[in-house]
């Protein structure tokens, strides 16, 4: 225990002297997550997750522009109103091309008059037997940034033209209550006696008869919480990171491959399971060390930054849990790498292309959802993808240690798997 | 299992009953998978207890081969070898408990200070405490190196790295001590201090096995040398001896006589 304690302790003081090794395993998640979560914020705005600003113009000053605004306070769209007096068509138009806005709403002047005028006309129209295909239609203008995501622009529209068919609808309703209103009173009826008089009509029109409830997937889980880069990217960068040791840890063996250290350490009585073991302590250390400064990252400076907190209410103990083997199975992997390679380039070219190809793969860059069918489908082969699973079931879906003990023994068979090859190449490299 | 036990159990290095024999190595043959020859063939080599044996041999002779075998590092494809009449595959922790190995190439970690690549070796070699704290400010005296204890490795000149390299080997104070070219590269002042502690270790009755290239160096320091060709023991015995049985007038002389003089470009 003792020669497991003195390998460890060199390992740490190797560590602690070698700075460029920290940059790599501390400050490149820490940047990474910080970075990512920023950026996957504001897709989160592009796509319509949270609420996408538009700038709204009413040249008109009337009510079908007061209208549009009340229609949607209730959506996902946020007005940021302009000032008639100041600004034209032209400056929307300049604004949403230049990409300081994605949408820009104009309710062009005289629109309230026409829509009102138009609106009366339809009935009009239906005592003179005209046909309603002849009557003039008022344009509420629309400039979108070609470049935003389809997704976002078929939303923002679905979500404007919702808005108009309801202005629209309401003001027909209202048209046809006054219509229907005369007409009982030609034959008698007293208006206060017809269920479709008046006002009434836009009343019932709003009445929601139709309701769409949306549920969580598990009914056991607790805490779940709505999908959040915050909870998705502490867990996924910090894993990116801990696998990153994979690679100090092939350096630290090859540099004494690469010496008379092997050699020296071969000739000494003490089993290279010593050794290795003392490596796989130190760098576990270092794991947990990476995911505690990210974790506090994401629930201290995050904030300052304008994103949400990183919290981990649920199951702290499974937290660590997952860290620690998701540590160990890095460590395996890069004891293995400094036994395959045999070079510093070596290891460090196939240590990091492998560690970013298994974060892709892993759901670590975009998640596995988001992913074609085949990559879905080759994702559960990337140790990193069996991690961050275990930390979204834990962060994101509120589920327990239970349901991620699958996801802890592939892990766990990982790192035996790349010990075993490990212990065959220390022979073979003797 | 003990020395005495071992003759008995037919250790076959008994070159009389009762002396030490430290190394026996016996129709050595080792070949590497990329290499059409063998490194050692039929190689056979006895150390007595208490000599200061010198591996004189051309590049590529065997050398690195035959001691890597003598230390562990890895096992011969065929052939015996026994240290204090024990076997690897037997008794490989004990056999490692009673060898120091000084490679040829630097075995310090560079950014740790002369203390702390004592102090991790010598934790690995089971020493501990006050014992440990010892041998390591012995170490560091043997190799001069006292006024250097919180200098990193890295900030040394060849010959106080050479001079470390082998006061690490010498921690765990090994009864044979197996040097692999230890003065490469290094100035006239470190090798004679160098030569000075071997001499002074070996007649405290430590066992040397050394290997070089220099033969006059062989010739300063062993009292025996054997010549290694072709993975082969060519010639062995002790110098004056061996002279006068070959009738050179140097060693020199007599090395290429046996060796050729062919360049060796391994």
């Amino acid at each position: 225990m003792l020669k497991i304690f003195a390998a460890t302790a060199k390992e740490l003081l190797l560590l602690r002297r070698d700075r460029t090794g920290l940059l790599v395993l501390f400050l490149m998640p820490a940047i990474l997550v910080v970075l990512i979560t920023l950026v996957q914020e504001n897709v989160m705005e592009l796509t319509g997750q949270k609420q996408t600003k538009v700038l709204f113009l009413d040249l008109d000053q009337g009510e079908l522009g007061r209208s549009l605004q009340k229609q949607l306070a209730s959506t996902t769209l946020e007005l940021v109103v302009w000032d008639e007096r100041q600004k034209e068509i032209a400056d929307i138009q300049a604004a949403v091309t230049g990409g300081g806005y994605q949408v820009g709403v104009v309710i062009p002047r005289g629109a309230s008059a026409r829509f009102q005028k138009e609106t009366a006309r339809l009935f009009q129209q239906g005592k003179e037997r005209e046909k309603p295909g002849e009557m003039a239609t008022t344009s509420v203008q629309l400039f979108v940034d070609p470049g935003i995501m389809a997704g976002l622009r078929s939303g923002v529209i679905a979500q404007l033209q919702m808005a108009l068919t309801t202005i629209a609808l309401e003001a027909k309703l209202a048209q046809l209550g006054g219509v229907l209103a005369q007409t009982m009173a030609r034959v008698g009826v007293e208006p206060e006696r017809s269920p479709l008089a008046g006002d009434k009509l836009p009343a019932f029109f709003r009445q929601p008869l139709l309701d769409l409830q949306e549920n969580q997937g598990d009914p056991g889980a607790i805490g779940a919480a709505q999908y959040k880069p915050v909870q998705q990217n502490v867990p996924a960068w910090a894993l990116f990171g801990m696998f990153f040791t994979a690679i100090p840890i092939a350096g630290s063996i090859l540099q004494e491959r690469n010496s008379g250290i092997w050699i020296r350490l071969t000739a000494l009585p003490v089993s290279p399971l010593v050794l290795f073991t003392g490596k796989a302590v130190a760098y576990m250390g270092v794991c947990l060390c990476q995911f505690l400064l990210i974790a506090l990252i994401g629930a201290f400076l995050f904030p300052s930054l304008g994103l949400p907190a990183f919290t981990v209410s649920m199951h702290p103990g499974a937290v660590l849990l997952t860290v620690g083997f998701s540590s160990l199975a890095a460590c395996g992997y890069g004891i293995f790498l400094g036994l395959a390679c045999n070079s510093y380039e070596q290891a460090s070219t196939l240590g990091s292309t492998s560690v970013v190809a298994a974060a892709a793969l892993g759901g670590v860059m975009v998640p596995v959802y988001a992913m074609p069918q085949v990559m879905q489908r080759l994702s559960i082969i990337s140790p990193l993808n069996w991690g961050l699973t275990a930390f979204q079931d834990l962060l994101l879906r509120g589920y327990s240690l239970s349901a991620i003990l699958d996801d802890l023994g592939r892990l766990l068979l990982f790192f035996v798997v790349t010990a075993l090859l490990s212990w065959k190449l220390a022979g073979i490299r003797k | 299992m003990d020395q005495t036990a071992a003759m008995k159990a037919g250790n076959p290095c008994l070159p009389e009953p009762g002396l030490n024999c430290v190394v026996s190595a016996r129709s050595l043959v080792k070949q590497y998978k990329n290499s059409d020859r063998p490194a050692l063939n039929d190689f056979s080599l006895e150390v007595q207890q208490g000599e200061f044996f010198g591996l004189l041999g051309p590049n590529g002779a065997g050398k690195t081969t035959a001691i890597s075998i003598f230390t562990g590092l890895f096992p011969a494809d065929s052939g015996s070898v026994r240290i204090r009449g024990l076997s690897f595959q037997e008794k490989e922790h004990e056999i490692k408990g009673i060898l120091g190995l000084v490679p040829q190439d630097i075995g310090l970690y560079d950014t740790l200070t002369a203390r702390e690549n004592l102090n991790f070796f010598g934790k690995l070699c089971g020493l501990s405490g006050k014992k440990l704290g010892e041998r390591i400010q012995q170490g560091l005296e043997f190799a001069r190196l006292t006024e250097h204890v919180r200098h990193r490795v890295a900030t040394f000149s060849t010959g106080m790295k050479r001079r470390l390299n082998l006061a690490v080997g010498l921690l765990n104070e090994p009864q044979l001590l197996v040097l692999d070219e230890p003065c490469v590269g290094i100035d006239a002042q470190s090798r004679h201090l160098i030569h000075a502690q071997l001499k002074e270790l070996n007649r405290q009755g430590t066992t040397i096995l050394y290997t070089t290239h220099y033969i006059e160096e062989a010739q300063e320091l062993c009292s025996r040398i054997g010549i290694i060709d072709n993975g082969r023991l060519v010639e062995q015995g002790a110098p004056p001896a061996l002279l006068q049985q070959s009738g050179r007038g140097n060693l020199e002389e007599l090395f290429l006589h046996l060796t050729g003089k062919e360049l060796r470009d391994t």
